[in-house]
């Protein structure tokens, strides 16, 4: 998957595209920011005004007090507003962003977020908008008010002397090249910044998850280095890109030095000569330093819409991925009836299933059985649609899994998978974890997986957090809390993942008596490495390096399969006690 | 028992580590004195450089221009140009100066910080979820370093250009300077006021942010099972929840930190009008000029203008405090897990390990292990076995010293297992945990991690090391070998790979005492039969204990333990184990 992004509008970047349906508030900002804009300009004004009353002996204190304590107000009342429309406007964007970016990624594939990787579609989520949402607060409002400021600033330049006026405007080209410039050294230089923050990253959440085992081989130190390097890296990349902004203010400030001291000699000269009068002069002055904010402010904005844009890049390849087909609109039960045909997956090079066909009747109990590595866990992947097969087709009643309303498979296709995959909320919720579950159900459920003794243990009983404040969970536990929520949607099919590993030969058997009992007629699928356990199944498939090496009943098995016999054998000595 | 949940720390801890925070960031600041008295120089030079400036111009118009004098135009001309060039020099080096004292404390916190976390016990981890701590070291260090290494220097040069002008003013009429200083004073008064709400704000919103990064990380990371149980709604859902209330918070502080502009505008407005009509006044009294009026008035605006700045920085300043607090409550724990001096060394026990009336419990739950004692002897196999949720793991965490006992002694060699360093303890001790762990980088980096015994060794050299040990069988699996890349966290590789891994990784260490807690559950029965040969192959010397529930992973045990409902007995015999496994005496 390779998303294509349409090529970006060269004049105006993509990032200006995203306001579109909050047009009315970013006029609103605009407007705001205006007027408290313009007004700001009027005050000298009126202290001039104030001054050259007094001069000419016209002064009256009324009039000057309410007219400025006026415009004060009114500024006030503007700016405050567009602060607030601002932030509006701004977080407004930043959570509809987020609510589209997770809309889209919870309508993707396992395959798609195993491949655009969790921790980064976390930096999209958080950010990635953040800067967007900085683009909103700060780049809009300022950039517009700047652009007033200094076509204004320059029409009232030319008005008065456009030779003179002409080579204060000068400075605008020298500082935008200079912005251009060092911006452009400097985004080289941001883009390994950003490698660097997720290398860093990378490094602090491995030392958080493997915390455990770290502390265990007392690699703290080890994991420091790593950590100083990542951190170090970090701290030269940023002194590098201070070093090319330290050139940039100082080059700002010297060319309106100089442009003032160009008015100084050459508005002197005029002055000197008469061609100039010394009021005229004296305006000259005032209005570049008008002219030098606004052109800071765009230098600097520019690489904050910089910043907007290569983050909305990143985000648009989220957001323009292809969506998933549609599911399809079969419902209804499903009879329990699996048939896998010729199936193939690979990953590049390497093989993981190779020509792979087998029939499961409604019902009927399977095991899978294989060493380490030989594609079981992939078999079920494939099973409950998480993975697509290179080649081939999995069957449920004779209908591949996508002609099914995907709700409706996946309430029927229960699955237990071998890593223990708890979520921050309560017992009930963990087990619930689907829509349609009744409270039978979730009962049945429990009790199947034997958990009624340990969750009326708890003082809270179902309601209790699980993995907060101290309440940690057994692997046993955890692994019959997955079977329970498998369960509870009162499944046609159970797929069990190395289920038996982590729990007690007794409390295992006495799960899948309950099993047999409490849902006649499922058919289960059970990945497992223990053979007394499934010496009784209907059928044994025995998988070896993503190839079926031999399938059949245990004692068929027994009597063809010498791999077979082998895996048997291993575990030989102990069976008398297995019960 | 300390409390390592941070985000039920209680508010006296919570001011308490603003404290402590604070002094160490302070210590980070004493390194840099010397260039922070320069980086100041520079900014007194740039600062009066830039004041003089118009002075100058000024004076020129008055002198010159006015006199139509051309020459003197330009002698001063010459000289301001001499002043913008020094100006250039002393600018560039005041950015430079104090950019590089913010990024080089925010290198030293971020390294503090992260030195911090390695330093804090299991315990802290496991009351805290992965993703809100990801948050504080990312996100929360992230709005420090921004006040650092953007808002810092603009931030000093403001309030020096601040407190130049204030002196002018004052200097230049004392009357008049307070009077225009009072509502520079009303908004200190007002910043005061309001600040500590401000930042509450704030701190609100870093931490739903903190709450929402986690809801993400967490779902992501399972979202198999979100496809599985047909839950994308479900994920939605509670995204929305977590984004909603990120909105309001981020809404709130958004508010609270928007207060400042305006008001800072409005006061500074009435500070020109204060200085026109009061400036008025003392000229009709007499006692002041309009010339300086016009300049006093371009010195209050010296004045206001930077401290309207400031109050542009000062939001910036709350959001990096508020991530300072949450980043100084990390700061602020200490390891409860110290080495003390044991001073009972006559007490010579024979065993290797002993525990001696040992309680436990985890912080804020019911007490697991009760009153347990029971000793392992050098060389010997012990099986712990007994229904899930006994207290298996939690037993073998505090023989690794992951955790301490509430009560009792764990003994190691008959001296107290607290007082050994964790380097001696971490040589003597390996635990293959039950949930395997790996770093991102390739299996060879994997199996030698933190082993610094082969760590030069070549391919070849260390396939030989693997062939004499016995382990290079088990590469077998590895499509590409030592070094098939192995993705953390990812599904690249099968739980029982990642088993392999884990288990070479701690044979290799060649300890004393051997923990393997359901190391093996998830490996078929072939290749841990070439485990158990492996184990065989350990020096005598080495003690093993094997947690298990796979009867033939125990069956070879000197000892078996038989650990229920957080009490530990001695099972006679192999049979006598099973007996009681299978007798339904259980509990849980």
């Amino acid at each position: 998957m390779k998303p294509q992004v349409s090529v970006p509008n060269k004049k105006i970047p993509r990032v200006f595209s995203l306001l579109k349906p909050y047009s009315l508030m970013v006029m609103l900002l605009v407007l705001f920011a205006l007027i408290s804009n313009g007004l700001n300009l009027w005050l000298p004004k009126l202290i001039g005004q104030g001054i050259d009353a007094f001069n000419t002996g016209n002064f009256a204190y009324k009039p000057l007090l309410i007219k400025f304590t006026g415009v004060s107000f009114v500024i006030f009342i503007f700016s405050y507003l567009q602060g607030i429309v601002q932030t509006y406007t701004s977080e407004r964007v930043a959570r509809d962003m987020r609510t589209r970016i997770a809309l889209k990624i919870s309508g993707q594939s396992f395959a798609f977020i195993e491949k655009t990787s969790p921790s980064k579609l976390l930096t999209n989520l958080t950010s990635d908008v953040d800067s967007i949402k900085l683009f909103v607060a700060q780049a809009i409002a300022s950039i517009v008010s700047s652009i007033f400021i200094i076509i204004g600033a320059s029409i009232l330049l030319l008005g008065i002397n456009w030779k003179l006026g002409l080579t204060t405007i000068a400075i605008i080209p020298i500082i935008g090249g200079a912005f251009y410039i060092v911006l452009r050294r400097v985004k080289s230089l941001f883009k390994k910044s950003r490698e660097v923050i997720d290398w860093l990253n990378k490094v602090i959440n491995e030392s958080i998850l493997g915390s455990a085992l770290i502390r265990v081989i007392n690699s703290q130190q080890l994991e420091y280095d790593k950590f100083f390097d990542a951190s170090n890296r970090a701290k030269d990349i940023g002194l590098n890109i201070l070093r090319l902004f330290a050139w940039l203010i100082p080059i700002i400030v010297f060319t309106a030095n100089m442009a003032g001291l160009t008015i100084l000699v050459l508005g002197g000269h005029y002055v000197i000569n008469g061609r100039m009068t010394i009021g005229d002069f004296a305006a000259f002055n005032s209005y570049l330093a008008l002219l030098i904010f606004p052109i800071l402010v765009i230098g600097f904005m520019s690489n904050v819409i910089a910043q907007a844009t290569a983050s909305f890049a990143r985000i648009s390849q989220v957001l323009d991925a292809a969506e998933l087909p549609e599911t399809g609109i079969l419902t209804g039960r499903l009879s329990g009836e699996v048939e896998v045909r010729n199936i193939n997956i690979s990953y590049g090079e390497k093989i993981l299933l190779k020509d792979l066909s087998f029939r499961v009747e409604p019902g009927a109990k399977i095991a899978v059985i294989g060493p380490t590595a030989a594609g079981k866990t992939q078999l079920l992947y494939l099973l409950t649609g998480l993975i697509p097969a290179t080649s081939g087709e999995i069957l449920y009643d004779g209908q591949p899994i996508s002609a099914y309303q995907s709700e409706t498979f996946h309430s029927q296709v229960g699955f237990v998978f071998q890593d223990s995959i708890m979520f921050n909320m309560s017992i009930r919720e963990n087990i619930a974890f689907s829509d349609t579950v009744t409270d039978q159900s979730l009962q049945k459920a429990i009790a199947t997986a034997e958990l009624k003794d340990f969750v009326d243990s708890l003082p809270q009983g179902l309601n209790t957090k699980i993995s907060e404040r101290g309440l940690s969970l057994s692997g046993g536990q955890k692994q019959r809390i997955m079977l329970a929520r498998a369960l509870a949607v009162d499944p046609k099919i159970l797929l069990l993942d190395d289920f038996t590993a982590r729990v007690d030969p007794q409390t295992e058997s006495r799960i899948l008596g309950n099993i047999t009992s409490n849902y006649p007629g499922l058919t289960l699928i059970s990945v497992t490495q223990k053979i007394a356990a499934v010496e009784h199944y209907e059928q044994i498939i025995l998988l070896m390096h993503g190839e079926m090496l031999a399938a059949g009943t245990h004692a068929e098995l027994m009597g063809s399969s010498p791999e077979y016999v082998q895996i048997f054998n291993s575990q030989q000595s102990t069976s008398n006690y297995e019960l | 028992m300390m409390n390592y949940n941070l985000n039920s720390l209680p508010a006296s801890d919570l001011k308490n580590s603003t404290w402590v925070g604070l002094k160490s960031l302070l210590k980070l600041v004493e390194q840099e004195k010397k260039k922070i008295v320069l980086a100041v120089c520079a900014i007194l030079l740039n600062s009066s450089l830039n004041l003089l400036g118009p002075y100058l111009i000024g004076h020129t118009i008055d002198k010159y221009i006015q006199t139509r004098q051309y020459h003197g135009v330009l002698v001063f001309a010459g000289i301001l140009f001499t002043m913008y060039i020094v100006a250039f020099v002393s600018s560039y080096f005041q950015t430079n100066l104090m950019g590089g004292v913010g990024q080089r404390i925010i290198f030293e916190l971020r390294n503090s910080i992260f030195n911090k976390i390695q330093q804090l016990p299991v315990a802290f981890f496991n009351e805290n979820k992965a993703g809100d701590l990801i948050s504080r070291v990312n996100n929360d260090t992230d709005k420090l370093s921004q006040f650092f290494s953007q808002s810092l220097m603009q931030f000093i040069g403001s309030i020096v250009t601040m407190i130049g002008a204030g002196i002018f003013l004052l200097v230049i009429n004392f009357e008049l300077g307070l009077a225009t200083l009072v509502p520079a004073l009303l908004i200190l008064i007002f910043t005061r006021g309001i600040s500590p709400w401000v930042k509450h704000k704030n701190a609100l919103n870093l931490k739903s942010t903190g709450g929402m990064s986690a809801e993400i990380q967490e779902s992501l990371n399972n979202f198999k099972v979100i496809i599985a149980f047909n839950r994308r709604d479900y994920f939605k859902k509670r995204f929305d929840t977590a984004n909603r209330e990120n909105y309001r918070t981020a809404i709130a502080a958004g508010l609270a930190n928007n207060m400042f502009m305006p008001v800072f505008g409005l006061f500074s407005s009435i500070a020109q009008l204060t200085v026109l009509s009061f400036g008025i006044y003392l000229i009709i009294q007499g006692h002041f000029s309009i010339g300086l009026l016009v300049s006093y008035l371009s010195y209050a605006t010296n004045f206001y203008n930077p401290l309207r700045q400031l109050a542009s920085l000062w939001t910036s300043f709350q959001v990096a405090l508020a991530g300072w607090d949450r980043i100084s409550q990390i700061l602020s724990l200490s390891s409860n897990l110290v080495t003390v001096f044991d001073h009972s060394t006559e007490e010579k026990s024979a065993a290797l390990l002993e525990f001696r009336n040992v309680h436990f419990g985890y912080q804020g739950g019911f007490e697991i292990l009760h009153n347990i004692s029971f000793s392992m002897e050098q060389g010997k196999t012990y099986a712990l076995v007994g229904p899930t949720g006994g207290g298996k793991t939690t037993t073998a965490s505090i023989m690794a010293r992951l955790y301490d006992p509430l009560e009792g002694t764990v003994l190691l060699r008959g001296r107290d297992i607290r007082s050994y360093t964790d380097e001696e303890r971490a040589e003597k001790i390996g635990f293959i945990l039950q949930e395997p762990f790996l770093f991102t980088g390739t299996v060879r980096e994997n199996i030698l991690y933190s082993n610094s015994r082969y760590h030069k060794f070549t391919n070849e050299q260390f396939l030989k090391v693997l062939l004499d040990s016995k382990l290079e069988g088990l590469l077998a699996t590895f499509d590409q070998g030592l070094e098939t890349a192995v993705l953390s966290g990812g599904d690249s590789l099968s739980i029982g790979q990642k088993q392999l891994i884990a288990f070479m990784r701690a044979v290799l260490r060649k300890p004393e005492l051997l923990i393997l807690d359901e190391a093996t559950a998830n490996i078929d029965t072939v290749t841990e039969k070439l485990l158990g040969q492996i184990l065989d192959n350990l020096p005598k010397e080495t003690t093993l204990v094997v947690i298990a529930h796979r009867l033939n992973t125990i069956e070879n045990a000197d000892e078996i333990y038989f650990i229920n409902s957080g009490e530990v007995s001695l099972a006679g015999s192999f049979k006598e184990a099973v007996d009681k496994l299978m007798s339904g005496k259980r509990v849980s």
